[in-house]
């Protein structure tokens, strides 16, 4: 499968999936910084196996600055997750495309466990999605990916600089690193170089943020309804 | 591109880096002592050496022209970016860089076997990841950030050729790091370093 052939290898991004329809409206922030991160559902998932968290960093442990990052991180893990668990629950892919949203789907689950168990109470609530029918064909949902691996990518490389705590940058960097390789594993199957530069450029949050608004994938802020409140009276 | 030629250390040189002779310098390990310019040196010079065998099998793989197809234009591709991360890495040392050495490597047999050849680069781009990864916390954070854009690179690099290969893309969640030891022993297992 190619895209088109005048496509230029390394500018495949959101514009290019816009093509086709999936994403065709204009750029709206609908969704600020605050609209993406705000939230108070608490966290149930424990620390992923094998995934290099400090099990003794326990929210009040993380400076300031970590915690937003890591809360940014899970706001990005939120949406690959939604996108691919949706996508093998649709059931639509086939062959490679689906075992690829097989494996990156448990591999995101992973990440957001991870964060929200290191975030905990502070861990922002997961919006709500609507994919626009990118995860029910094999090409919009290829060219997807390719989107949000390479956006995960620069904005984890943005990010990692700024941690402070050696453990998470430790997984950060882990992250960071297995992200590319989603990126160039979905770059392969949709047909684009999976490798476009000798180096791979970063992207900051304002930026991030901005690109995933314009995909109006998050459909509504945090849903306040799944945030656990103490009940008034008891007995 | 300037801001990239910008030098990676901004201010001092490490002649620790001057004095690690070897292929791959001795010494950084994860986590080791804080961030410093010297040390930044130190983690470099090490990452500039598994750069230089990377660039340089990928070049010798080239000059066989054994490979072909796909394979043909993964090693044309990726030796590119090896290079320009050599050139990267060696400017940003300057004097401190330490000198090239010739790659031990029987490349004639790994171009030969198709196979073979895919076995030896995911080893090779596998390692070299979790070579950018062990040192991150190493490296002073504008450092860091240099570094990072070419850790995707690596990554991707291994990711396209797992795929070509039949070899899953990305096995884990997270990728491992390893110390400078254990990257040694990762080319030394695939025969790209004595």
């Amino acid at each position: 499968m190619r895209l088109e052939d005048d496509t230029p290898i390394g500018d495949l991004d959101l514009a290019v999936i816009d093509r086709d329809g999936a994403v065709r409206e204009a750029a709206q922030a609908l969704h600020s910084r605050g609209d993406v991160l705000r939230g108070g559902l608490a966290a149930a998932g424990a620390i992923a196996a094998g995934l290099l968290l400090p099990r003794s960093a326990e929210a009040g442990e993380l400076a300031g600055g970590d915690r937003s990052v890591l809360a940014y991180a899970l706001s990005l893990e939120y949406l690959q997750d939604a996108f691919y668990t949706e996508a093998e629950r649709v059931g639509a892919l086939t062959g490679a495309r689906r075992t690829a949203a097989s494996v990156l789907g448990g591999v995101e689950r992973a990440h957001v466990r991870a964060f929200q168990g290191l975030l905990g109470s502070g861990a922002p609530a997961r919006p709500s999605f609507d994919f626009r029918g990118t995860t029910e064909e094999n090409g919009a949902f290829l060219r997807t990916a390719v989107a949000l691996e390479d956006l995960s990518v620069a904005a984890y490389k943005a990010q990692a600089p700024h941690i402070k705590a050696p453990a998470v940058l430790q997984a950060a960097v882990g992250i960071h690193s297995v992200e590319a390789r989603h990126a160039a594993w979905m770059r392969h199957l949709v047909g684009v170089r999976p490798a476009a530069n000798a180096f791979d450029e970063a992207e900051g949050r304002d930026a991030v943020l901005k690109t995933v608004a314009s995909t109006r994938f998050i459909v509504r802020k945090t849903p306040r309804t799944t945030r656990k409140r103490s009940p008034r009276f008891t007995g | 591109m300037i801001t990239r030629r910008k030098i990676l250390i901004a201010g001092g040189t490490g002649a620790t880096a001057a004095a690690l002779g070897g292929l791959i310098a001795a010494g950084s390990e994860t986590a080791r002592s804080d961030p410093s310019a010297s040390q930044d040196a130190e983690v470099l010079a090490f990452i500039l050496g598994i750069e230089r065998i990377e660039s340089g099998f990928y070049a010798a793989v080239a000059r066989t022209g054994r490979l072909t197809g796909e394979l043909a234009e993964f090693v044309a591709i990726v030796g590119g970016h090896e290079r320009e991360h050599v050139t990267f890495l060696e400017q940003a040392l300057g004097s401190a860089a330490p000198k090239a050495q010739p790659i031990s490597a029987d490349v004639a047999a790994v171009a030969n076997d198709p196979q073979r050849f895919v076995r030896t680069a995911a080893a090779l781009e596998d390692a070299v990841v979790a070579a950018y990864n062990g040192q991150a916390a190493n490296l002073r954070p504008e450092t860091l950030a240099r570094a990072a854009t070419i850790v995707s690179v690596e990554a991707r690099h291994a990711a396209w050729i797992r795929d070509i290969g039949g070899l899953p893309p990305a096995e884990n969640t997270t990728d491992e790091p390893l110390t400078s030891d254990g990257v040694r022993d990762a080319l030394r297992q695939v025969g790209l370093l004595s």
